[in-house]
């Protein structure tokens, strides 16, 4: 059982780190296949776009509210970095780094998402990312959070 | 400025982070906190005073003694956040696990 270990590294970003059990050719086709996002993201997406390529974009839709933005740089299956902006606004949203490394068998995944300021960062962490995402977790999968 | 700006700026430095890590196992003087440290004493009573107004510690009066210790509330808050964020995530990677798995059985090439 491995979890996921989170961070925050100086004053903008927010680092996960998480280790799979699978190489990174498969962890890389999870995370770039819109048929395999779907199924692990939420299954409250009602869209799912991912071009995984240097001037590529993605979005995600949810019933109300969506995620996109371009991706800036790809190289398969170990490199990955996109902006994420919520709802359209594209003066907001971390640039996010994803960085898949072989780890005998398996893969060790790190996502480095850094924010315009720490400002910025604090209050995407205060939101829980957003509002929307703990709203459609809580909905969908029974989570309690605690207050 | 959100509540969060102050104690998550205060967090970055390293220096005050294991500040906190000392002060998590009990109250301690600015003599105490320096001791382990590189720097002057000064120094860090300056990153104390950060610590302070970000609501993370708070000082006692004992005498003569000045021991600060964390702020139980404030540490409370910062962890119901992160407990909240790495729980969103575990979530989706549990679920990303099990796409993985499905994978193995069909690895010749994408599902419809």
């Amino acid at each position: 059982m491995t979890h996921a270990h989170f961070s925050l590294d100086g004053q903008t970003d927010v680092v996960i780190r998480r280790s799979f059990t699978h190489p990174p050719a498969r962890v890389w086709r999870a995370l770039t296949e819109p048929a395999l996002i779907r199924q692990w993201l939420s299954p409250d997406l009602t869209q799912c776009q991912m071009d995984a390529r240097p001037g590529g974009s993605f979005r995600y839709d949810w019933p109300e509210f969506y995620f996109s933005g371009p991706v800036l740089d790809a190289r398969a299956p170990e490199h990955m970095v996109h902006v994420e902006h919520f709802n359209g606004d594209t003066t907001q949203g971390p640039t996010v780094t994803t960085t898949l490394a072989a780890d005998g068998k398996g893969t060790r995944m790190t996502v480095v998402m850094r924010y315009k300021d720490a400002a910025a960062r604090a209050t995407a962490i205060e939101q829980g990312f957003t509002d929307g995402i703990d709203q459609v977790y809580a909905r969908i999968e029974g989570l309690s959070f605690p207050s | 400025m959100s509540p969060l700006d102050a104690p998550f700026s205060a967090l970055a430095d390293p220096t005050r982070r294991a500040i906190l890590a000392r002060l998590a196992q009990g109250e301690a003087t600015v003599q105490d906190l320096a001791r382990p440290f590189a720097i002057s004493q000064p120094a860090i009573s300056r990153h104390l005073k950060v610590l302070e107004d970000a609501g993370l510690i708070e000082t006692r009066i004992l005498g003569t003694s000045r021991p600060r210790r964390l702020k139980p509330d404030a540490m409370e808050t910062l962890w119901t956040w992160l407990g909240q964020y790495r729980a969103l995530w575990e979530d989706q990677f549990q679920r990303l696990d099990a796409v993985l798995d499905s994978l193995d059985d069909s690895p010749e090439g994408p599902k419809p």
